[in-house]
């Protein structure tokens, strides 16, 4: 059976970065010859290659409105939003790779290979509402990304992240399947819809149905690293390479939520409300526990994890308020949230800082050796703390003003609260590159070798910094041009699928 | 066609010239430095004089505005966010103040600022437009984020050129500050939902429709953003923090333009919009006011740092501030607007002559000095002229400003006024004794006959420079204190409306005051 063309279109966002990735090994079979620059660079050139075909091909998809489906895939606006944000992170991080792994001393082809094929896995995750095809791409994208972690193995604290993600990525796996065993079993259907639908009908909630819905719902939760599926977080950050761990905090992240949203909200209407209140408990407990965590932190890359951790706490606030105002607003975060994360896990890569543990000690009186890569980081990190006028503001403002319309202001001020705690931590990315004095140490070091700077890396740190501030300057056009439209067609048209 | 254009966009270009220039300012060179600096002083003077010169030449409409400028800017699930900015009796003269205090500000730390001086310069002006873009922000959105744009150079100003404890005073300004503001966040966007609209006038009408008790607690959460930045007792603790440890251009733009935005943002939207819980708690923010009269004069007696002394001050006068506003009489309201331009010339000017003490004798404890009037008799002539307005001596402005606020607090409707009105003279004598009291340790008697003694340190009196920043705010200190008709003239019929509509109890005896402040 071949795919009619309108079918071919709803497969090609994932063919493309695909063959991208299937090609790549072939460029570095010679493993040794992989640091010979014109190697090295075509095998970079290839994954941009993918990344740029799928970001072009989505673009004309959401431009020309279709919509195309093929079975129990469905290239839907909110599989398209998913794709474009899965994209572009992963463009980012290719490009601060470049001189970072060069600087690791670990220039492979299979990284590249490995962060292509989890591109394929994410952007399928955000894009079917069948639950084996949802298992699927939840392996797609999480074997490659326990392998990732484990870049550059030869180090003992890469290995043990790894591991770590490794082990308890498959127990959320065998959650995420055992929920989908529960409502198949209640209903005898995998599709979400037609589940929703089944569920809808008959008086009380089968509780087979809801234990299955919220096996299935821990599963989404690990993935976005809310409390107490937390754990593997900050090891997982500092063991993988700063442009790794960026692309999965922001890319995991954020398309475990477009799932969720497909799952939940759209998906299980009859189940949802029954989930919301633990939601709430569990965003509570996230914000608190992720902010009170990342105040104590010395390692650069810990603290990010620990902020990660309470930005998954601000989305779900979403996902409690529940409305389609809401859901936009998470849409529009996460596309903020896109913006700052991989400008600042990027300033790490751009200063050229290596290993697996940098604290805010490396990275004093940087920001005067290079004061553009400092402001547009501290941008970022401005913009991660919610400060207006950068777009990490009207991410919160949005979400916090939903919850309030809708009763919920308890919640909304302990978020607030929250993130007053999170400038403090925050400010000291800032406070390092520019307030504090170098030690004598660091500047006799500074004085012997040149400051590296990666330019690559430091180009997307500027993007990501530009980014910040366009996205802050003009929410509104955001918002109703791209983020709504994702967040209300799908969540409103939703026919079942077979 | 050109003045067309500037007259109708007269306040975007004010506020965001500012940062537009800051912003070519910065990528300077290091050793370009005296450039830079002339160019801030150029750009910031030119941005006074359009102001003075367009504002002063406008006349305001019958509803007293004076300049204004209003368009639909986005909107957001539902919630229209208007880029509304205007210029009107309330503002007009703060405004003013903050372009007058950002060169005499650059002007004046000319040499205080040894490092990165293109960065330092750059983040006055950005400054700059944070405070004028909160100043003349009609929609409650956007004066948030000007509000929150305020604090990020002023951390930098702080963090980056202050004392030895810099990173922690700046970072308990900014967490002090944000405490409150993301608080009343929550209370603004919950009245946003309530009304569809971040317009004042669209939001009083909301809050009309709702509960007493909802209406106290949002008024409580827009007080409390307020009241941590005017400071209030008991919210001032990150004051003398801020100020001590920031340099003296800081310090002179956190006294004469930060603080006066809390008071400001009072008389501008807490009470016009919940003017009902505004008469509710008067006499709560009148009491807390009266002690911090008190209480801040009480503590400045005390310091041994000239600059904390000052900083004391600062919680003293901007409770007679708070008083005036609190009494809810024309008058009362008057005066605080008065005051709050004398504080920020006198404390503004206390600041920079103690920046100017301090560049040469590299100390600013009280003991260190002694008989600084031998050494420096025109540096001392200037201090004490600012000591007396500050004190507020008749034909200075601090008498005026001071006079007004307790004579409408006395004359109110409310059963405290007179009480409160006795205890806060009480605070007029206070000040009186520990600014002459430090005069008198720093300035007169022999000179301090330690070898290392920071009068010994004193080698050269002022200089042109320094002299040039001085006379325009003696002048103003002059001009305010015999003829503050000029500075009370544009917001008379605006405080007036105000008061009416928020039904405070009539004043005792009649109101009739005209005749003894117009002279």
């Amino acid at each position: 059976m071949t795919p009619t063309p309108a079918e071919l279109s709803a497969l090609m966002p994932l063919l493309i970065p695909a063959l991208g990735a299937c090609l790549l090994p072939i460029a570095a079979l010679d493993r040794d010859q992989a640091t010979v620059k014109w190697i090295r660079g075509s095998m970079f050139f290839i994954a941009l290659l993918a990344l740029a075909g799928g970001f072009l091909y989505l673009t004309r998809l959401w431009a020309s409105g279709a919509q195309p489906t093929y079975g129990a895939l469905r290239m839907d606006r909110l599989a398209q939003f998913g794709g474009i944000f899965v994209v572009v992170a992963a463009s980012l991080a290719v490009l601060q790779l470049w001189d970072h792994l060069h600087q690791e001393g670990w220039v492979k082809g299979e990284t590249l290979s490995l962060l292509l094929f989890s591109v394929v896995g994410m952007i399928l995750f955000a894009a079917t509402g069948n639950l084996l095809l949802l298992f699927l791409a939840l392996e797609l994208l999480s074997l490659p990304l326990y392998a990732l972690t484990a870049t550059v193995r030869m180090r003992a604290r890469a290995l043990e992240g790894g591991m770590k993600y490794f082990l308890t990525g498959a127990v959320a796996s065998a959650f995420f399947l055992m929920g989908s065993v529960l409502l198949y079993g209640a209903t005898g259907s995998l599709d979400i819809t037609v589940i929703g639908a089944r569920l809808g009908q008959a008086g009380p909630l089968d509780p087979i149905a809801l234990a299955g819905a919220a096996l299935l719902l821990l599963g989404f939760l690990f993935k976005m690293s809310v409390v107490p599926f937390h754990q593997w977080t900050p090891d997982v950050y500092e063991a993988a390479p700063h442009p790794i761990a960026g692309f999965m905090s922001v890319a995991t992240k954020g398309v475990a939520l477009l799932a969720l949203l497909r799952v939940l909200a759209a998906g299980l209407p009859a189940v949802a409300p029954r989930l919301q209140s633990a939601l709430a408990v569990l965003a509570v407990l996230t914000l608190i526990l992720g902010n009170l965590a990342a105040l104590a932190q010395v390692s650069v890359k810990r603290m990010l994890a620990y902020s990660s951790i309470s930005h998954a706490g601000y989305l779900l606030l979403g996902l409690v308020a529940a409305t389609p105002a809401a859901y936009a607003g998470m849409l529009y975060y996460l596309l903020a949230y896109l913006a700052m994360n991989m400008g600042a896990f990027g300033v790490l890569a751009a200063f050229g800082l290596v290993g697996d543990e940098v604290t805010f000690d490396h990275l004093r009186g940087l920001g005067w050796k290079r004061p553009g890569l400092g402001i547009a980081a501290t941008l970022c990190m401005f913009s991660l703390a919610g400060l207006p006028p950068m777009a990490g503001f009207y991410g919160k403002y949005m979400i916090f003003k939903e919850l309030i319309l809708q009763g919920h202001i308890a919640l909304a001020v302990l978020g607030v609260l929250a993130s007053l705690v999170s400038v403090y931590y925050y400010l000291a990315l800032p406070v390092a590159l520019f307030l504090a004095k170098p030690t004598e140490r660091q500047e006799r070091e500074a004085a012997e070798r040149p400051a590296v700077v990666a330019p690559l890396a430091g180009a997307t740190v500027f993007i990501c910094g530009f980014l910040v501030l366009v996205l802050g300057l003009m929410p509104g056009t955001i918002v109703d041009g791209f983020a709504r439209s994702a967040a209300q067609e799908t969540l409103q048209i939703h026919p079942p699928g077979w | 066609m050109i003045t067309a254009w500037i007259n109708s966009h007269l306040l975007t270009l004010l506020v965001f010239a500012p940062l537009l220039w800051g912003a070519a300012l910065m990528p300077m060179e290091e050793r370009q430095a005296p450039l830079v600096k002339l160019l801030g002083l150029l750009g910031s003077s030119g941005i006074l004089a359009v102001a003075a010169i367009q504002l002063l030449r406008m006349q305001p409409d019958p509803a007293g505005q004076i300049c204004a400028e209003r368009f639909a800017w986005f909107t957001v699930v539902g919630i229209p966010v208007d880029y509304h900015l205007a210029v009107d009796g309330l503002n007009l003269w703060l405004v003013l103040l903050t372009t007058f205090l950002v060169p005499v500000t650059l002007l004046g730390t000319w040499n205080s600022l040894p490092r990165r001086a293109g960065t330092a310069v750059a983040l006055f002006l950005m400054l700059e437009t944070g405070m004028l873009g909160a100043l003349v922000a009609q929609d409650l959105l956007v004066f948030y984020l000007f509000w929150e744009a305020m604090l990020l150079p002023m951390y930098f100003l702080i963090g980056m050129w202050g004392g030895d404890e810099r990173q922690y005073a700046a970072t308990k300004f900014v967490l002090f500050t944000l405490s409150g503001s993301l608080l009343w966040l929550v209370a603004l966007l919950f009245l946003a939902g309530k009304a569809g609209s971040f317009a004042p006038e669209v939001m009083a009408q909301a809050v009309s429709r709702l509960p007493a008790g909802t209406a106290d607690v949002l008024f409580l959460a827009f007080a409390l953003a307020f009241a941590i930045k005017v400071p209030m007792f008991p919210l001032h603790t990150w004051l003398p923090d801020a100020h001590t440890q920031a340099p003296t251009g800081g310090s002179v733009l956190l006294a004469g333009v930060l603080l006066k935005l809390g008071s400001y943002g009072f008389l501008r939207f807490a009470v016009p919009m919940f003017p009902d819980a505004a008469v509710h708690f008067a006499r709560l923010l009148a009491v807390l006011s009266v002690v911090a009269i008190v209480y801040g004069a009480l503590v400045a007696m005390a310091q041994t740092d000239i600059k904390r002394l000052v900083a004391y001050s600062s919680v003293s006068h901007m409770g007679f501030v708070m008083l005036g506003i609190a009494s809810m009489t024309v008058i009362g309201t008057q005066g605080a607007m008065l005051q709050m331009l004398n504080h920020g010339i006198s404390t503004g000017a206390l600041f920079l002559l103690v920046g100017m003490l301090y560049d040469r004798a590299h100390t600013r404890r009280i003991a260190d000095f002694g008989g600084v009037a031998l050494r420096m008799p025109i540096f001392t002539t200037f201090f004490v002229i600012v000591t007396l307005s500050s004190i507020g001596l008749p034909l200075t402005n601090g008498f005026v400003g001071e006079f007004l606020i307790l004579n409408g607090t006395y004359g109110s409707g409310f059963p405290w006024g007179r009480v409160l009105a006795c205890v806060g003279t009480l605070g007029v004598l206070l000040s009186a004794v520990y600014m002459l009291w430090m005069v008198k340790r720093v300035f007169w008697g022999p000179a301090n006959a330690q070898e290392d003694s920071g009068t010994a340190r004193l080698h050269a009196d002022l200089d042109s420079r320094e002299i040039a920043v001085m006379l325009p705010i003696v002048a103003l200190i002059f001009w305010m204190g015999v003829h503050p008709q000029t500075f009370l003239a544009s917001s008379e019929a605006q405080v007036g409306r105000m008061l009416s509509l928020a039904g405070a109890p009539a004043p005792a005896p009649p109101p009739r005051l005209a005749a003894e402040v117009r002279p």
